[in-house]
Parts: C-alpha cells; sequence; structure tokens
C-alpha cells in the first residue's frame, strides 16, 4: 500500500530545499485533494492560509474520524503515524505555523501513547522545534466539522459557526488555520517524495461482508469491483456511503465509476469513501431507523429543525417499523425529511436525511409495506 | 474575537476536563469551582462545555465504562444480541449505572471499528468482534 510507504523525514528536507512556495505549487500540481469528504485542493488551502498576514497560524490534523463505517485513519495512526507527523511539520513549514495540534476522537485514546511517543521520536530526530499536541475529544460527531473543531480546542461547546469567514483567514484563536484530515496529510510527505506518487484513495468496507477492511484504490473504479473485495456473506441489496452520503441500490449501480461527481448526480455523497454493505437479508426500514438514531443522539441542539426534527423523524420511523404509521403519517415524513435538509444550520442536519431520501427513492415499498 | 485575549487558558479547559472525568468518574460542581478559579473562565461556561460531549459526565460514571456501539456497521453485525447480554448481566439499561458503582453501559456511535463490528470499549479499551458468549467472558473478568 503507498500510504504506509515511510518517508524517513525525507521528504521534509526536500520541501525545506525547495521552499514554501515551491512546495505549495507542487501539492497543487499533484492534485491532491481533502479526504475528509469535502474534496477541497489541499494547495489552494495552505496557499490562502500562507497569503493571509497575521503574527501566528496553526495546523490543525483532524484525527476525529466520527462518520460511521470509516476507520481509514485509524489504520493510519496505527500502522503509518511517523508519515502523517512529518506531513504536519511539511504544512507548517509551508504555511509558516509554529503550533500544531492533532485532535484526536476520545474513542481512539488507546491510540493517544504510542503517537505521542513517535511525535516525540520524530521531532527530536528532525531537530524540530515545532510545538505539535495531541489535543483529545471527548465524544462528539459534529466536532468533526472544521468550525467545530476549533471551539472544542477553544474550549467552547463543539458546535458548527457560520462560515465565512473560513478557518483559513479566521481560524484557531481567529488566526489563520490549515485543517487537514489524517489521509491528506500522510499522503504530503509520499507526494513530495516519490516521483511516481499516484492520487489512490483509501476505503473503508463493513457491513454484511467476510472481509471488512481498509482498501487502497484508484479514484473512478467501478463499484462491483471495490465491493467484490470485502467478500459479501450474501446477495448485496444496498451500499450505504457512512450515514451522511446516503445509499444506492446495488444491482442498478454496480457498474458505476465511483467518482464524486457520479455519485452527487444521484443526489448521494461518496465522502470519504466509506462503503457500509448491506444485504438481502437486512431491511431498508429498520437501517433508517437505526441512522436515524445516530442523527438524534449527535444532533448538537443549536438549531430547531435539527434538533426537534431528528426527533420527530426517528419517532416515525419507529412507528412505521412496528407497522403502527398510517399514510398520512409517511407523508409528514417525507416532508419533515425536506425540510430539515433544506432549514438545517451546519452539514449535519443538512446531510442527516440523505440516506432517507434516498433510501426512500429506491427502496419506498418497503416502507410501504409496513404502513398500517 | 480572539478567545485567547479574554481567557488565555480557554484551550486548557478540555484537557482538564477530560483529566477530571478520568481520575473521579464524573465533572462535580467543585471540580467545575475549581477550574474556574484557576483559569478564570466562567463557570457557566464551563458547564456548557461539560454537558456538550458524549463522554463527561456530571453523574458519577462506574469503575467499568462500556461504550457500546450501535451505529451501522455494528448493527448489521448484530449488535443489537450484544447490547441485550449486557443489558441482561449488568441489569441496566444504555445511560445507567450499576448498583454498585461497578458498571456504567452507554450505547452509542461508531467506535471506528467497524473492521472488528459488533464492536465496544471498556475504559477505552477496544473489545471486538463480540458475541454473546464474549460478553459473558468479558463481564466475568471485570467482576473478579
Ligand atoms: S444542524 Fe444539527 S448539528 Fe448542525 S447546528 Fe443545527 S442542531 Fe447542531
Ligand atoms: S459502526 Fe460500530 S464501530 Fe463503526
Amino acid at each position: 500500500m503507498q500510504i504506509l510507504k515511510k518517508t524517513n523525514l525525507k521528504a521534509l528536507e526536500k520541501a525545506k530545499k525547495l521552499g514554501s512556495e515551491k512546495i505549495i505549487a507542487l501539492v497543487s500540481k499533484k492534485g491532491l485533494t481533502g479526504r475528509a469528504g469535502g474534496g477541497f485542493p489541499t494547495g489552494k488551502k495552505w496557499q490562502m492560509v500562507k497569503e493571509t498576514p497575521a503574527n501566528e497560524k496553526y495546523v490543525i490534523c483532524n484525527a476525529d474520524e466520527g462518520e460511521p463505517g470509516t476507520f481509514k485513519d485509524r489504520f493510519i495512526l496505527e500502522n503509518n503515524p511517523e508519515t502523517l507527523i512529518e506531513g504536519i511539520m511539511i504544512a507548517c513549514f509551508a504555511v509558516n505555523a509554529k503550533k500544531a495540534y492533532i485532535y484526536l476522537r476520545s474513542e481512539y485514546t488507546s491510540l493517544k501513547p504510542k503517537l505521542q511517543k513517535t511525535i516525540n521520536e520524530v521531532l527530536k530526530k528532525a531537530k524540530s522545534k515545532l510545538n505539535m499536541e495531541i489535543f483529545s475529544g471527548a465524544g462528539s460527531y459534529v466536532v468533526g466539522e472544521e468550525t467545530a473543531i476549533i471551539a472544542s480546542i477553544e474550549g467552547k461547546r463543539g458546535q458548527p459557526n457560520l462560515r465565512p469567514p473560513y478557518p483559513t483567514t479566521q481560524g484557531l484563536f481567529n488566526k489563520p488555520t490549515v485543517i487537514n484530515n489524517v489521509e491528506t496529510l500522510t499522503n504530503i510527505p509520499q507526494l513530495v517524495l516519490f516521483d511516481d506518487w499516484k492520487d489512490l484513495k483509501l476505503h473503508s468496507l463493513s457491513g454484511c461482508v467476510n472481509k471488512p477492511g481498509v482498501y487502497e484504490l484508484p479514484i473512478g473504479i467501478k463499484l462491483k469491483d471495490i465491493i467484490k473485495l470485502a467478500e459479501p456473506k450474501n446477495k448485496v441489496k444496498a451500499i450505504y456511503f457512512g450515514c451522511f452520503g446516503g445509499c444506492l441500490p446495488y444491482e442498478q449501480f454496480k457498474e458505476m465509476e465511483m467518482k464524486q461527481e457520479n455519485i452527487c448526480k444521484q443526489n448521494c455523497a461518496l465522502g470519504s469513501s466509506t462503503m457500509i454493505i448491506v444485504d438481502e437479508t437486512k431491511s431498508i426500514v429498520d437501517i433508517a431507523t437505526n441512522i436515524a438514531k445516530f442523527y438524534e443522539f449527535e444532533s448538537c441542539g443549536r438549531c430547531t429543525p435539527c434538533r426537534e426534527g431528528t426527533m420527530r423523524i426517528l419517532h416515525f420511523l419507529e412507528e412505521i417499523s412496528l407497522g403502527k404509521a398510517t399514510k398520512e403519517d409517511f407523508e409528514t415524513l417525507q416532508e419533515l425529511a425536506w425540510v430539515i435538509k433544506e432549514t438545517s444550520f451546519c452539514g449535519l442536519g443538512q446531510s442527516s436525511m440523505n440516506h432517507l431520501l434516498s433510501a426512500l427513492q429506491y427502496f419506498k415499498k418497503e416502507f410501504e409495506a409496513k404502513l398500517k | 474575537m480572539n478567545l485567547k485575549e479574554v481567557y488565555p487558558d480557554c484551550d486548557k479547559l478540555l484537557p482538564r476536563l477530560i483529566a477530571e472525568q478520568k481520575k473521579n468518574g464524573f465533572i462535580s460542581e467543585q471540580a467545575m469551582k475549581k477550574i474556574s478559579d484557576e483559569t478564570k473562565i466562567p463557570i457557566s461556561r464551563i458547564y456548557a462545555a461539560t454537558t456538550f460531549y458524549a463522554n463527561l459526565f456530571v453523574r458519577k460514571q462506574g469503575n467499568y465504562l462500556i461504550e457500546i456501539c450501535n451505529s451501522p456497521s455494528c448493527y448489521l453485525n448484530n449488535s443489537l444480541d450484544v447490547i441485550k447480554e449486557l443489558e441482561k448481566l449488568l441489569k441496566i439499561k444504555s445511560g445507567e449505572t450499576t448498583k454498585d458503582n461497578k458498571f456504567s453501559l452507554h450505547i452509542g456511535s461508531c467506535i471506528g471499528c467497524c473492521d472488528k463490528a459488533p464492536a465496544m470499549m471498556i475504559n477505552k479499551k477496544v473489545y471486538g468482534n463480540l458475541t454473546k458468549e464474549k460478553i459473558k467472558e468479558i463481564i466475568q473478568k471485570c467482576k473478579s
């Protein structure tokens, strides 16, 4: 796997020789985009931070991997933390930041001692004065959003804020801040050092399969070629792109090339290439109820449509599961789903209905069969 | 506004709260007052932050804090059976603590171990590929 290749501080050396202008240009040229789901060009983000005048700048490595079904960042933290740390160092060099945070989700606390040890070793070996701190989270899905991560480090409730201003100009402590995902930053030293670096992406495959795991694949490979790697236990019914990405029926879309734009056309989102495989033995209504529970639990409560709406949606779905819902209830559910999507304050609420709306689009019969 | 200019220790708050949670199993009002005195951050802000996070508690938690995942990948791998077994063995429901203060149970979101589904953590240590039998063994070990 390319992502496991070590660069042993040689990429940092090269970056320092090239200087920050050229290193940012190189990152842009190689076409690296954010691996957290947004897909923003990494070089462009760095350039914006570099150009913003400020006496202090920060780099935050987002290790708050919370999307259900996603575990690729954990895989990197366990298997190649050295290269990740070197990536953070290069990012700091490129934008002239003196302090970096690794925001580690609390669920990954068990990885902290080894990560801290590796940081100490790498910084020592590089004779670097960079201040790199592991900042532990305390259990919140929405904190993965970049403005929320900043709020969390600043000791506030980890709720998202309106953008603009973007973190690139007014980020942590109101200073320009780079926020990059673990996978993005691990790619940095590798693309700097290796001429044959390819734009590969980690896929987290799980669900009704015999071989769940992290698979490194080129962007644009066919859905069926991805899914077969995980060895489904039964005939595959649907693929969920995490919770926020929605679902697609497998048979109909198995020939589709897995590119963000293709998936967007179907009103889904590829995100960080999370795929939860659901087979014919499972009920879509049950899964919708399960995911609705997740959103109801994780809604931060700041805005009404998401706070109240996710609760009502869960209630309706439970009623449907139990065979207690009427046709009118079902119609209200659909209307409410759209209202939540259109009127929620942040990405969590806005995307919280993707799974339901796509399930309703492709598997409506399963819902209808359960109505009174 | 740069919050650091108002509260220079603002970025120390969450680490302090996590340390307090770890040490005492919850964050008491006294603990909040103490942190407030030392950091000069108003207690209202401290309470607001504390109650935001799923892993910080204002009520005392058991010695063994069990967090079991019920997100889709685990759910599809029968996490509900495992959860039922836990509830049966401990005689508590999610969010509760046993009378002897030994165990607290929380059903929660994905813990990033979906390749070992169903999965849970006890005091942040991961246990994966759970079955009813495994659960029995693990709880037995904690009890003895
Ligand atoms: S949409 Fe949900 S998560 Fe986002 S601010 Fe509103 S309540 Fe909070
Ligand atoms: S869904 Fe259970 S650990 Fe990810």
